[in-house]
């Protein structure tokens, strides 16, 4: 029996200890494994007495397809995560420059006037996706999909399934809306509280993936990340949150759901919301999809970090906004 | 890596970020002082008119205080956050109707004491002061 110590590259979350020390005690040669994550070492067990190189790019091919890396010498790429914050910032902060420039400009005042129809609903969707609603639905998106594709959780059907989610809550809302008419209103301050929640997630998630927790990853006992890690694998997890987007605090969704609500039937209500929300989805998809390709791709870590930049600025936009709008501080802005 | 270019950039980003968010503000003190007509009393009633569209106009009103207020709130193709009207001080939260006008009773406010709407996300606000 003897025992290595390989360095290893990628690990990037609480939940990367959990999953390669599963992937690698999974071979039948590997008595035990344990990750160091501060030390970025992975100790093995084993009876094989192959060559450490041969047997770091055995382990390491298990492992790479899922962005882990095993090697004798301590890698050199840390060096340039540091270089790539300085470059992130200025990328993310223009971003979110344009974006509020965009809020600001009034382009996206158009005034569609008149009674609300599908066809109407489904151009105010496109508006809304660009507007100030993007701080919130979008940066949540984002800063989820960027996480999700950074975790390398099977992302493509997570997306879907959130995107599917989405448009079949906001139809059966929708239509549930148009059966009970004004009887029940959506509390404001019930979406204001979940709008808080949201924009404390995409901060938080947007300090993960700027690297902020990347130097005291196992602050949290790794028992929470094993939990949210079996969170992020199930099916149903991605559907709850398209279907919660519905309450998130957005005046066009708002405004949409006042419309169902005077619609009058189950299927006109369900048509003014389901219009709206695949008015809304060439946005999200692009959002959410194009992260996923930025992910793969060579500029993955400068990605992670603008986007991380991107997110935090959205949610503490989204977070003075709704602390004003439960009246616990005063305005500081009007964009 | 030189890191010195990149930080002047940030830097020119934040104030160009700043100015946006807070430029508004500044603007609004000319408007303020050029009368602006959405104050009006009929038969005893103050009425206090602000168009809802893509934020609040005028971003500031002055009031009589000591008599009945009624706030009209004026839509218009209003899609947006400007249409769930929020009001803390009165208790008041509906979404307005996309086109109308909507009549909302504000008491008899004191002076000293201004009112404040905002849109239920929180990005737009106006105030009106009484005095």
């Amino acid at each position: 029996m003897k025992t290595y110590t390989f360095h290893v590259s990628g690990t990037h979350c609480a939940s990367c200890k959990i999953f390669i020390e599963d992937a690698l005690s999974g071979q039948n040669f590997i008595k035990n494994v344990r990750v160091d994550l501060k030390l970025e070492t992975v100790e093995i067990e084993t009876d094989n007495d192959k060559d450490p190189r041969a047997l770091a790019q055995i382990l390491t091919e298990k492992i790479k397809s899922n962005g882990y890396k095993l090697s004798v010498e301590k890698s050199i790429a840390e060096k340039q995560s540091s270089d790539v914050v300085w470059k992130a910032i200025p990328i993310g902060l223009a971003f979110l420059a344009l974006f509020f420039l965009l809020q600001k400009s009034g382009i996206l005042n158009l005034g569609i006037g008149g009674k609300t129809t599908p066809v109407t609903s489904f151009i105010i969707g496109l508006i809304a996706s660009v507007s100030s609603c993007l701080a919130i639905v979008g940066g949540l998106v984002l800063s989820l999909s960027a996480k999700v594709s950074q975790d390398n959780v099977s992302d493509t059907k997570t997306f879907i399934l959130f995107h599917m989610g989405r448009l079949i809550s906001f139809a059966l809302l929708g239509g549930v809306l148009g059966i009970v008419g004004s009887a029940i209103g959506i509390n404001f301050t019930f979406t204001a509280i979940l709008g808080l929640l949201a924009s404390l997630v995409m901060m938080f998630l947007g300090l993960n993936l700027v690297g902020v927790f990347a130097k005291n990853k196992i602050a949290l006992p790794s028992g929470f990340f094993n939990f949210f890690r079996r969170i992020e694998h199930k099916t149903f997890t991605p559907i709850i949150i398209g279907f919660a987007t519905f309450f998130l605090p957005c005046g066009f969704t708002q405004s949409m759901q006042v419309s169902a609500l005077g619609s009058g039937s189950f299927m006109s209500g369900l048509l003014i919301m389901l219009a709206f929300a695949l008015g809304t989805l060439p946005m999200l998809v692009l959002l959410s999809f194009g992260s996923a390709s930025f992910a793969h791709g060579k500029h993955a870590p400068l990605f992670f970090k603008s986007a991380g930049v991107v997110v935090i600025g959205l949610g503490l936009f989204a977070l003075l906004a709704g602390l004003a709008g439960l009246g616990i501080i005063n305005p500081l802005f009007s964009i | 890596m030189d890191k010195t270019p990149y930080i002047i950039i940030t830097l020119a980003l934040l104030m160009g970020i700043g100015i946006v968010f807070f430029s508004r503000l500044g603007s609004n003190d000319s408007t303020s002082n050029q009368p602006i007509q959405n104050v009006q009393i009929k038969d005893g009633i103050q009425y206090v008119t602000i168009n809802a569209n893509a934020g609040y106009l005028p971003r500031v009103s002055i009031a009589k205080a000591g008599i009945p207020t009624k706030l009209v709130v004026k839509t218009n193709g209003t899609y947006d956050c400007s249409a769930s009207l929020v009001i803390r001080s009165i208790g008041y939260q509906k979404i307005l109707p996309q086109t109308g006008e909507e009549v909302i009773d504000v008491g008899i406010p004191k002076a000293g004491q201004p009112l404040q709407g905002l849109c239920s996300m929180g990005m737009y606000n106006f105030k009106i002061n009484f005095n």
